[in-house]
């Protein structure tokens, strides 16, 4: 799909045009915001949800796109270009290389638009880390932009100003750094990897020299740069070489789990995985505390104490020899797994990785150095120099220390929210009432926005002209996809302004940092770049460490609970609070949505007597929140695990007031584990989850194979009293590698985001309306102390013979000659019988409205291609048939046939493991043609004889985890 | 045949009494009061329907509290609910009639009416339940402008027609059973008004020898259609779900399951109404204690084979050794549900067994808790049918649950109001029963005694 | 006892049943009918226009192609209209201050679009693509009509799904050669049948599988 565009379509313009070629476009444009106001004043005030209603009821009948029911004139205004750019044409997406920004990390993207509306975010197929792999947050990224709640104009105690009043302001404050040498003048910036944002933030400071900068990263890498400074010496980033791995030991390091650096490892763990095709090229030996992705993937899994982690990486370094590592005591099945682990190791012969918790402690993380280093794996880690530095800058702690002592006169909060996300023992909302005079550059008037004086509203990503590193340290120049639609600036801009520029363009900050790095002919370089979506050969380079021999202090042992702070799988550290698509998204192993639970194990829920959803009250130090409690198959009996990222009062209509707010009682000093108690509550909520069933009940859902029996049963051949149907020259099929999926859901979200997959909302997903296409059932097996877990993505089977297709009275869901089991919204009346005669349960029924709201802007997100669904209809999983209608109009205005590759969909492109494969299976050389063929192929279900088109690969069973499961 | 039907109905009875006595409730009206009472509760309820399904049309089927998986519930489970109590009617008049047993002769005509409105209750839900019902008539063949048909494969289209058959072949036997008594009753209205009506509704029926044998001839045709349709309607009902692959539903015994439950509560309603009417009019001489007596014994039998449908459920998984069956089986005797389960069972059958005895089938009373009872069953047993099939079909991921919203009971009730209304106005205006055949057959025991 | 009905009651009856049917029957009829009609399927009626923009003059009179400006119709799903600084190549040198011609310079001043009625409008759940049925041998003509004869712009076929699929069921009658995909008035030459046949098999039209719902609908 990824057609580059000509470079000069990327000047300075952008492609953001501003002439409007329907409707759609009006959307995000402040005028037509105003005329609703203006025809609604009172709407403005309402809930999405309500407002919607109240607009219906006011007969809005400018739908933008949908099921309009009967409409008796067509003749409906038609607006054309007043002068069409040579580069537009209408209805036909044009894709632009940028990237999105993940704490700070680039996220290398392929953005599709129509005629300037980006609508679907994919992977950049060309970039060296992530090879067109992308994860939940970069597939969110687009609704982000549209979201209602952004900060539309610069504010001033939340009265409008205008830019001009910012730069007036700024022009004063400068005046008195000078003075000063900027005495008094403190920035607070959230994670940062941008050349361009260093670059300036240096310059800011020569100008002023006694101005500070201090950080403020709630998750970012969680520990990680302190624990390798503890370790070999110095902070550093790591990067785990796993494609090289055979045995990969994780201390409650939950390694393929969500954050910035989740898709380049899924990427290795699962081609590493695949290695060989007659067993798992790795085996994963994992001791963890709160049940991760991570672990589920793993064959021999231990659960024990997130405190126990320092022993039992001791243990095994003395098992391997390093110097001044005693065995300490360890529980029967701790050892056992140790014998296991070291084995492994041993017959790994330097293949052998061990790992460690970026959220863990340091003894931990010094004994996994030396004992990689014992066990010759240092050529499997590569380490660098950390990306996010900014020169010598100041914790968050020291600045709350300074503002106390009053001696901060000026605050600029550069794109982070320390309100929200400080640890509560900072009171840093109290702290903010010294200082004078507090700025606020962010996306949104959040918690600190709400706090400073003055708010400055920032661009999305995809407004931006920026640059960011992707996690590897290849920078990628970040270019507009769409020109700004509401009054905001970039924060090179906005930075600029403060070293004394008057109103620097965007493009020219960033062309500026580049003019000196770019080698060769700058505009030749920078065109190659835009269009490449990266810069090449910036990655970072590789830096030699060894382990610091210094004294290995075992973290003090504290009686009480282990308290153990995790940011969430998906709105992270809750900077994505307020993006539906991320509230709505099932938790990879509770299924939870729209909130976060305290897990606790089901010993501790035996002894405290709480069940799911029970109110629990956790102490950290005097400091108290309560949340629901969720009983986590799998968690270590002492362990209590509460989420970062809820709990939040100023993150928009969709993120307000939901969930409980862990960083109220976060320490500092302990960020990621510590000691605290839990009681019971006694009141109680009801959970929105989307799978109230786990235990996979005896049944074969989930298959396995090993390497002893590497090959299932051929099912017997199923007769039919049907002759057997034609197929045209392509049949679609599906194969799901249920080795390889990790249950990260991006392929979740790219539905979404491909398909128009509304949200519906708590309620509804509470009593089980939700309407993803596509579900990642969970299961488990063994007991409950210490379950195997098994993921499996279910889009609809597309079944050759299709139960729901006899049953539909108007023929509105029907076959195709390419076998695709076609759901027709305009023609479904709603009986539901398809649904109800679907073994797999996969068609989604509109039970309301669940389409926004005419005016809202996140119409402007919505695939042109995709119909929104109206009230009363079915619909699901469709193959993505846009795009494969797209391809053969494609192929047949050049008279050619369909090619391997031609067609992709949305969750086989967005899959960070390649687990998805997508295909003709009427060509034998195909990959899924391939895979069908494959030993570990088999059929969800198949003595329904509903012969699915959608299969699964088998999992590999690692023989040695059985004992675990 | 004639020797029990000898002592149906006293003998010591005027034909011109009976007349009289028939003809009579709907000219002057007895039992006001009770009538007006009872036609403002069922008025009510019609309300609450209308609420309903207004609240229904603007927001949704949302409002129930259907979901995926249970996507199908109080509006197909009350459809065949309703459905089924429409049987009797048929089945009475019809196949009696044309098994000759006379008996029924002072049953029919109520049963008939009844049969009538509850048939127009069922018939509403599939219209409901759509989601959206504006496009209904996408259901019936007709040259398009979009070129396409209805898909005849499915059950649902057959149903559309299977009900529509039904409703239309009932409604004419009823007419036509009605028409004589039409012309007696116009014969004997004083007023104006009521002449003009029963003289417009009878037709113009002169009573000649033409008439009456013409009349017989359609009257046992009508039935003859009629037959075979009782039968067909809930066979094709039961097929909405047996042609589905849902543990629970994919079963060959569902058909006649399906049409024997029906009569079960069919029979079930027209007791409870036989006992209502004799109580109120005071027609003890017409609808006798063998009456009662004959209805136990049906209601006995129509149980019993509905159990046997039971018996062979639990049979067939069990059998099949279908995880997916016994799973279902499972959930059925201890599930979430559970109570539908040993509801139907305790309802339908255990009240039922008193029927053994000779003297509570005749007991008035007693006859109508045990048919109130099995009219409870029969509901849970839809229920138990619908939901504990649908909860938790087939992958474990995919398993729900299901409560009924306020919107469900309103919807529910509001056609009870649906049903008593006319109902009620059909007890008011026209003689419910059948005056001419109970003469004939009164004729006919007094025959038998003269000439014996 | 007093006849209470005239002897005529019978007959009026039967009339009255008989009267009732034939109405129901007609009425069935009817409805079918008007979904079939003009008015309808809106092909009865000339939206008015901005600019009384006449096809027949530039089509026809002029013999301007129909891609100069519907300049999509060959790379896009849609055809696109033209924007005003198209009219204006031709119209900044002619008819400079013709009055009707007055919105389309305002627009270029003012840079707002011309706010045309649109004609040929298909409901938003059918995903129609130009670009496919024009470079696969379906004119202009075969779907908009004789449109050099429209003075003002009118829908000269019914846009119902009738129309589509009885053509995706047989292309055949509408395949016409490359070079005369904008001409109006074409006629297929004699050897219809084996032309038709030479085009789609040239054309490498998917016969069958051009009426699976996915086509149009998605």
């Amino acid at each position: 799909m990824t057609r580059r565009v000509p470079p000069d379509s990327n000047s300075s313009q952008g492609p953001g045009l501003r002439q409007w070629s329907g409707i759609e476009e009006l959307s995000g444009d402040p005028a037509f915001q105003a005329w609703v106001d203006a025809e609604y004043p009172a709407a403005a005030e309402f809930t999405p949800t309500a407002r919607r209603e109240f607009l219906k009821l006011m007969g809005a009948s400018f739908a933008l796109a949908g099921l309009t029911g009967c409409e008796k004139s067509p003749f409906v205004a038609a607006l054309p270009y007043v002068d069409q750019p040579q580069d537009v044409s209408i209805g036909v997406p044009k894709n632009y290389a940028t990237a999105v920004v993940l704490d700070g990390y680039a996220q290398p993207v392929i953005a599709t638009t129509y005629s300037g509306r980006p609508t679907k975010l994919e992977g950049n197929p060309d970039h060296p880390v992530t090879q067109g792999r992308s994860d939940i947050f970069m597939q969110a990224a687009v609704l982000g932009l549209y979201d209602p709640d952004r900060a539309q104009g610069p504010t001033r105690r939340g009265e409008p100003v205008s830019w001009n009043d910012v730069a007036d302001h700024i022009g004063a404050l400068r005046a008195e750094w000078g003075r000063t040498q900027g005495e008094g003048l403190r920035l607070l910036t959230g994670p940062v990897t941008s050349p361009t944002l260093s670059r300036q933030l240096d310059a800011l400071l020569k100008q002023f020299p006694k101005a500070r900068i201090h950080t403020h990263e709630p998750v970012a890498d969680g520990g990680r740069r302190n624990l390798t400074a503890a370790a070999y010496g110095q902070p550093l980033d790591v990067d785990y070489q796993l494609e090289s791995c055979a045995v990969v030991v994780s201390f409650d390091d939950d390694l393929l789990g969500p954050g910035p650096d989740q898709v380049r490892r899924a990427r290795s763990w699962s081609s590493a995985r695949r290695r060989d095709g007659n067993g798992p090229g790795l085996r994963l030996h994992m001791a963890e505390s709160v049940p991760s992705i991570t672990g589920a993937m793993a064959g021999d899994r231990l659960v024990t104490e997130a405190s126990r982690m320092p022993s039992l990486a001791q243990a095994l370094a003395s098992k391997a020899g390093v110097t001044g590592a005693a065995m300490p005591d360890l529980t029967p099945v701790e050892r056992e797994w140790i014998d296991r682990a070291a084995a492994a190791c041993r017959s790994a012969q330097g293949r052998a990785l061990i790992v460690a918790n970026a959220f863990g402690d340091v003894a931990t993380a010094s004994w996994v150095a030396r004992t990689n280093e014992a066990l010759a794996a240092s050529s499997l880690l590569r380490f660098t120099t950390p990306l996010q530095s900014v020169a010598n800058a100041g914790a968050l702690a020291d600045l709350v220390a300074e503002v106390t002592a009053g001696q901060v006169e000026t605050l600029v909060v550069v794109d982070t929210n320390p309100v929200y996300s400080a640890s509560g023992s900072l009171n840093f909302r109290e702290g903010m009432q010294k200082i004078r005079s507090s700025l606020h550059l962010g996306l949104q008037r959040d918690e600190t926005g709400e706090l400073c004086e003055w708010q400055l509203p920032l661009t999305h990503a995809l407004e931006s002209w920026g640059d960011a590193r992707a996690i590897d340290g290849t920078a990628t120049i970040i270019q507009p996809v769409i020109s700004p639609f509401y009054d905001v600036r970039t924060v090179h801009q906005v930075v600029a302004m403060m070293s004394g520029q008057l109103d620097p363009a965007a493009e020219a900050i960033v062309r500026e940092t580049w003019r000196s790095r770019l080698p060769g002919d700058f505009e030749t370089a920078w065109r190659q770049s835009l269009r490449d979506g990266f810069v090449r050969d910036t990655a970072a380079e590789a830096v030699l460490v060894r382990p610091d021999p210094a004294e290995i202090v075992p973290p003090f042992a504290d009686d009480g609970l282990d308290i153990v702070f995790r940011p969430d799988p998906t709105v992270w550290d809750g900077q994505f609070a307020n993006i539906g698509w991320l509230q709505e998204l099932p938790k990879p192993l509770t299924t939870l949505t729209w909130g976060n639970v305290i897990a606790v194990s089901p010993a501790l829920a035996k002894r405290i007597d709480v069940a799911n959803g029970d109110h629990v009250k956790v102490t950290i130090r005097e400091r108290s929140t309560v949340g629901p409690a969720w009983i986590a198959p799998g968690q270590a009996d002492n362990t209590v695990a509460l989420y970062l990222g809820y709990g939040r009062m100023r993150a928009g209509r969709v993120g307000d007031g939901i969930g409980y707010d862990a960083y109220a009682i976060r320490p500092v000093d302990q960020p990621w584990l510590t000691k605290g108690t839990l009681h019971k509550v006694g009141t109680a909520e009801v959970l929105a989850v989307t799978q109230l069933h786990h235990r996979m009940d005896g049944f074969d859902f989930v298959r396995e194979v090993s390497v002893e029996h590497p090959a299932l049963q051929p099912p017997p051949a199923q007769p039919s009293l049907y002759p057997a149907r034609a197929s045209s020259k392509n049949a679609w099929g599906m194969v799901i590698d249920l080795d390889s999926c990790i249950g990260c859901n991006a392929c979740v979200v790219a539905c979404t985001a491909e398909n128009n997959v509304p949200v519906v909302g708590k309620d509804q997903v509470k009593i089980g309306r939700e309407m993803h296409w596509l579900r990642i059932a969970r299961y488990f097996t063994g007991e409950i102390e210490a379950p195997r877990s098994f993921f499996q993505p279910v889009p609809c089977m597309h079944c050759e013979d299709a139960p729901c297709e006899m049953g539909c009275p108007v023929d509105a869901t029907t076959h195709s000659p390419e076998g695709v089991n076609q759901m027709v919204y305009n023609r479904c009346i709603g009986t539901r019988t398809c649904s109800s005669y679907c073994p797999y349960k996969v068609r989604r029924f509109n039970f309301y409205d669940y389409r926004n709201a005419p005016d809202s802007p996140e119409q402007a997100a919505h695939n042109p291609d995709v119909t929104l669904r109206s009230r009363g209809v079915m619909e699901k999983c469709t193959y993505c048939t846009q795009r494969i209608e797209a391809a053969h109009v494609a192929a047949d205005k050049e008279n050619r046939p369909l090619r391997e590759g031609d067609v992709v969909t949305a969750c086989q492109s967005a899959c960070p493991t390649r687990a998805i494969v997508f295909g003709d299976i009427n060509d034998p050389d195909s990959e899924v043609s391939r895979l069908r063929r494959d030993g570990r192929h088999y059929a969800l279900l198949e003595e329904q004889g509903t012969r699915p088109r959608t299969t699964y690969l088998a999992r590999w069973n690692d023989k040695r985890g059985d004992r675990q499961g | 045949m004639t020797d029990r039907s000898a002592d149906v109905l006293p003998v010591n009875q005027s034909l011109g009494g009976v007349t009289e006595q028939l003809a009579g409730i709907p000219l002057h009206f007895p039992a006001r009061r009770r009538w007006l009472a009872t036609m403002v509760f069922a008025c009510a309820l019609l309300l609450l329907l209308m609420v309903s399904i207004a609240a229904l049309f603007t927001r949704g089927v949302g409002i129930w509290g259907i979901n995926i998986p249970v996507n199908w519930a109080f509006a197909i489970h009350n459809y065949v609910w309703w459905l089924g109590i429409g049987h009797a009617g048929t089945l009475i008049s019809a196949f009696l009639l044309l098994t000759g047993s006379e008996w029924r002769n002072s049953l029919n005509r109520f049963a008939e009416t009844m049969t009538l409105f509850a048939v127009i209750c069922a018939g509403i839900y599939p219209v409901l339940h759509l989601g959206r019902p504006w496009y209904l008539y996408w259901m019936f063949p007709y040259p398009a402008t979009m070129g396409v048909w209805p898909q005849f494969r499915s059950p649902l289209e057959w149903d559309i027609w299977a009900v529509l058959t039904y409703l239309t072949v009932s409604l004419a036997f009823w007419y036509t059973g009605l028409i004589p008594d039409l012309a007696a009753a116009r014969d004997r209205a004083r007023s104006r008004g009521w002449q003009i009506f029963f003289g417009i509704t009878a037709l113009g029926w002169r009573g000649s020898a033409a008439h009456w044998s013409r009349w017989s001839q359609a009257y046992r045709l009508t039935a003859g259609l009629a037959v075979p349709l009782v039968v067909s309607v809930h066979s094709e009902v039961s097929l909405l779900f047996a042609a589905g692959q849902i543990p629970g539903w994919h079963s060959t015994i569902f058909p006649p399951y399906f049409v024997l439950g029906a009569a079960f509560s069919g029979f079930a309603v027209v007791s409870i109404i036989a006992i209502a009417l004799r109580f109120w009019f005071g027609l003890e001489n017409l609808v006798t204690d063998e009456h009662l007596d004959l209805l136990g014994k049906v209601l006995l039998a129509t149980g019993l084979m509905t159990a046997y449908g039971y018996v062979f459920e639990v049979f067939d998984a069990l059998y099949s050794g279908g995880p997916h069956e016994i799973q279902t089986l499972i959930d059925r005797i201890a599930g979430a549900y559970a109570w539908t389960y040993w509801g139907a069972l305790v309802f339908n059958f255990i009240p039922l067994q008193a029927l053994w005895w000779r003297r509570v089938r005749r007991c008035g009373s007693a006859l109508l808790l045990i048919s109130a009872s099995v009219v409870v069953g029969m509901w849970l047993e839809r229920y138990m049918i619908l939901v504990t099939s649908l909860y938790r079909d087939f992958l474990v991921s995919s398993w729900g649950e299901f409560t009924p919203t306020f919107w469900d009971w309103s919807t529910y009730f509001g056609t009870i109001g649906l049903f008593l209304v006319p109902f009620l106005l059909a007890i008011r205006f026209i003689p419910m029963i059948s005056i001419f055949e109970t003469k004939e057959l009164l004729h006919e025991e007094q025959e038998e005694r003269h000439g014996g | 006892m007093t006849q209470i009905f005239a002897p005529a009651a019978d007959t009026w009856l039967r009339l009255f049943l008989a009267g009732g049917l034939a109405l129901l029957g007609g009425g069935l009829v009817g409805v079918i009918g008007f979904a079939h009609s003009a008015y309808m399927t809106s092909t009865d009626f000339r939206p008015q226009q901005p600019v009384p923009f006449s096809h027949k003059h530039h089509a026809g009179e002029l013999g301007i192609d129909c891609r100069y400006c519907h300049s999509g119709v060959e790379t896009g799903p849609q055809a696109g209209l033209p924007p005003t600084t198209t009219c204006m190549t031709c119209h900044s040198q002619i008819w400079t201050n013709a009055a009707m011609l007055e919105p389309v310079r305002q627009s270029l001043t003012q840079q707002k679009p011309i706010a045309w009625t649109r004609v040929a409008k298909l409901p938003d759940y059918v995903f129609f693509r130009h670009d496919i049925h024009v470079v696969k041998g379906v004119g202009c003509e075969t779907c908009h009509g004789r449109i050099d004869t429209m003075p003002l712009t009118y829908r000269a076929k019914a846009f119902t799904m009738e129309f589509c699929i009885d053509c995706h069921r047989d292309p055949m009658p509408n395949l016409r050669p490359e070079e005369s995909i904008t001409a109006m008035g074409w006629r297929t030459p004699s050897d219809t049948q084996k032309q038709r046949e030479a085009i789609a098999a040239h054309e490498g039209i998917r016969f069958g599988e051009l009426t699976h719902c996915y086509v149009c609908h998605r």
